[in-house]
């Protein structure tokens, strides 16, 4: 008869020696390694809105990072393993993008996450995305601030922030229209971020700030702050509204005709905010990455890939929005195949300063991943509303373009703080 | 002080409006006592049907659709503006129907189908007309600004707001003067006894919210122009409507249209001389009237308050 005996203390010593083994290797802990089988397929969480105030926006960058996918997987996939997407919807809401991430990382076991349009969004994933080393592509969300003091190793900023599209804008329209400026700005992280940005400029140019009218997110009445604007009369205003209150504000501007009567910057235009207004809704000047008609190599074809690959997408041409979550996938697949290592650490290190080619980007100029802030650094394109088409979905008419080097926001150089690659937990998509 | 006045026209017409978006919700809440969640989706619904006649894209490219598309703008609309809320109110019969094995139960279960009404709905605007942004034509007489007091002010928005008025007499006259409106008001006070009397009240019911989805949608196709016109935008509805229903008195029509126009006051005012506060104004008008008034404005008194 055995004489080993179950003793409450051996028990307790036994439990505690697993519970210190399990916090030791567990998954939350650096070195893990949960996908070594190279059969296994990559897994990317798409985390873009599917409802509330971006869901429009985010179903196109959406489009645009599964045709980046779908075009990796038909030239045999990245590393020899397929990729394969996951989709959840973020709801406009920081608190869902938390939620979301979470759940990709540790449930959907997704090695990595791509996909926002709302900077609060792209800000709440971007900590989960770090606390557990998964790399991170803000695709669209554009507040200065995800490049800077919210930036983080794991995170890249593919799209042009406030700051550079102000500062391709406001010193032409001081020098056209004088130096009085009046903010219209979205109660939320991106508007005001974007709105210190401009408040920056405008002193650096020489004009002045008289005043600012907030707006909350959700607003869909903007007769209050276009009656303010009338009776302070000052030179220009410049709008940081997003997302459907910005499809709103276009409305009823265009409605008063007020969008030829006062100089309007309107920093960003993101292409499905605007896409099926009519024409006189395309008032002022603004910002935009990319533009389907870009006299450019590259750009008719890719143009015919997303017409094949969405013929029934109500949207007839790709816009910004879908340009930039096209080039993140794109971006980050082709890191992992250089890398030849799906390791977290070794891909950042990829994309860390990666130079792409002005004809891979379809812009005017080269573009690189800057390594402090892991914002890319692009061209950047001052449109304003076509007054001569050549088809129904041409409605910009491209204004100037700016170097990377012109337009850089500096503010961001100062104020982000990468972990360190120590810091940063490793493993294995 | 003269500054001030623009800000008051404004709140008012806005207030208005949101009367306009809270007519049918109170009447359904008030009669079936129903807190239909699908409200929003119906405006949504409404405009899209009206934008849809207007458009003339019912008939394609036969002949009929091109004459169609050949009649003045300002027809088109008109048409459209019937079309739309009655084409709506059929949708509105069917979800009455559904809801039929839910009375007499907890609210809960009305709120959980008219919820998923609302999703089914607001899902079959995707599939139909695309989830981009659409634009609802209005005739160009309606479509420009005028100055006063050396301002622009919009002439649509004005329109709408009268609009809203004759909406609110005429819904005021069918309830008060007609004995159809008699039955409903009746059947809203007592059921058993307007079953008893002979009334069918299953028909009633059906008339009721029939009735108060077209409401919804009217209040979407005159809304859709200033709003814009997305898939979501019932979502923007709900809230404000729900709001005013509540500062105004479950189920008094007069309680509405005040808390209505309160609420746009708010909202308007506050947009000018503390904009960031503007959209929290109205909670902070439910709160300090709910606080001081629990039934509401122009609510009726409970018997726990006797």
């Amino acid at each position: 008869m055995s004489s080993s005996k179950f003793t409450r203390r051996g028990m307790l010593r036994s439990a505690a020696a697993v519970g210190g083994l399990a916090a030791f290797y567990g998954p939350w802990k650096h070195n893990r390694a949960y996908a070594q089988a190279t059969d296994k397929p990559i897994r990317l969480g798409l985390t873009s809105d599917a409802s509330g105030q971006y869901a429009n926006s985010g179903a196109s960058d959406r489009r645009g990072m599964l045709m980046a996918v779908a075009e990796a997987n038909a030239a045999g996939g990245v590393l020899g393993r397929k990729i394969e997407t996951v989709h959840l919807d973020t709801e406009t809401t920081a608190a869902t993008g938390s939620r979301v991430a979470e759940r990709m990382i540790t449930r959907e076991e997704c090695g990595f996450l791509v996909g926002a349009v709302s900077s609060g969004v792209a800000n709440a994933i971007s900590q989960v995305a770090q606390r557990y080393g998964v790399i991170y592509m803000n695709t669209n969300s554009s507040s200065p601030t995800e490049s800077g003091e919210n930036c983080h190793r794991v995170k890249f900023v593919w799209d042009g922030n406030g700051a550079n599209f102000s500062k391709a804008a406001i010193k032409n329209s001081i020098d056209a229209y004088g130096g009085d400026f009046m903010l219209l700005t979205n109660d939320y992280v991106w508007g005001h971020d974007t709105a210190r940005a401009t408040r920056v400029l405008i002193d650096q140019y020489g004009g002045s700030v008289s005043d600012e009218i907030l707006v909350p997110q959700g607003t869909r009445d903007f007769t209050a702050a276009l009656l303010k604007i009338q009776q302070a009369k000052p030179n220009v205003v410049a709008a940081a509204v997003g997302g459907d209150d910005q499809i709103a504000l276009r409305q009823q501007v265009a409605q008063l005709g007020m969008g030829d009567k006062i100089a309007w910057i309107n920093n960003q235009q993101d292409w499905p905010d605007i896409y099926g207004l009519p024409a006189d809704n395309l008032f002022g000047v603004f910002g935009t990455t990319w533009y389907y008609k870009l006299d450019l190599p590259g750009v008719k074809e890719f143009v015919g890939r997303y017409q094949a690959m969405y013929p029934e997408t109500s949207m007839r041409v790709p816009g910004n929005v879908f340009y930039n979550g096209y080039m993140a996938t794109k971006n980050l697949l082709e890191a992992i195949e250089r890398a030849g290592t799906t390791n977290n650490i070794a891909v950042i290190k990829q994309l860390e300063g990666h130079v792409m080619s002005a004809e891979s980007r379809m812009q005017h100029h080269d573009a690189v991943v800057d390594p402090n802030t892991h914002q890319v650094q692009q061209s950047i394109y001052l449109a304003t509303g076509n007054p001569a088409p050549t088809e129904d979905d041409d409605l910009f008419k491209i204004l100037t373009s700016s170097a990377p080097e012109d337009v850089r926001d500096q503010d961001s150089l100062g104020s982000c703080k990468l972990e360190s690659y120590d810091d940063t937990p490793t493993f294995d998509a | 002080m003269i500054e001030l006045i623009p800000h008051i026209v404004n709140g008012l017409t806005l207030g208005l409006l949101f009367a306009l978006i809270a007519l049918g919700f109170t009447l359904i809440v008030g009669v079936m006592e129903v807190i239909n969640l699908a409200h929003g989706a119906l405006f949504a619904l409404g405009a899209y049907l009206a934008m849809t006649t207007i458009g003339g894209d019912w008939f394609g490219s036969s002949e009929f659709g091109v004459w169609w598309r050949e009649l003045p703008l300002s027809t088109r609309y008109a048409l459209g503006v019937v079309a739309g809320p009655l084409l709506a109110a059929s949708v509105g019969m069917v979800l009455e129907l559904c809801l039929r094995p839910t009375y007499g139960k907890p609210p809960l279960y009305g709120l959980l189908l008219t919820f998923g009404a609302a999703l089914v709905i607001e899902e079959l605007i995707r599939l139909i007309w695309g989830t981009g942004e659409q634009s609802l034509a209005v005739p160009r007489a309606l479509n420009g600004a005028f100055f006063m007091g050396g301002l622009i002010f919009s002439t649509y928005k004005f329109f709408a707001a009268g609009f809203a008025i004759v909406a609110i007499g005429l819904v005021w006259l069918f309830l008060e003067r007609t004995p159809y409106g008699a039955t409903i008001k009746a059947g809203a006070h007592d059921s058993e006894m307007v079953r008893a009397l002979g009334y069918d009240l299953s028909k009633l019911r059906l008339l009721v919210f029939g009735f108060g989805a077209a409401l919804a949608a009217l209040a979407g196709v005159v809304m859709a122009p200033i709003w814009g016109l997305r898939p979501h935008i019932g979502i923007d509805v709900i809230i404000p409507a729900f709001l005013i229903i509540v500062i105004g008195g479950v189920g008094s029509f007069w309680g509405a249209v005040l808390a209505a126009l309160l609420v746009g006051l708010s909202v308007g005012i506050t947009g000018a001389y503390a904009p960031a506060w503007s959209m929290l104004s109205m909670y902070l008008l439910l709160i300090a009237i709910v606080g001081f008034r629990s039934r509401g404005l122009l609510g009726r008194k409970s018997a726990l308050e006797n």
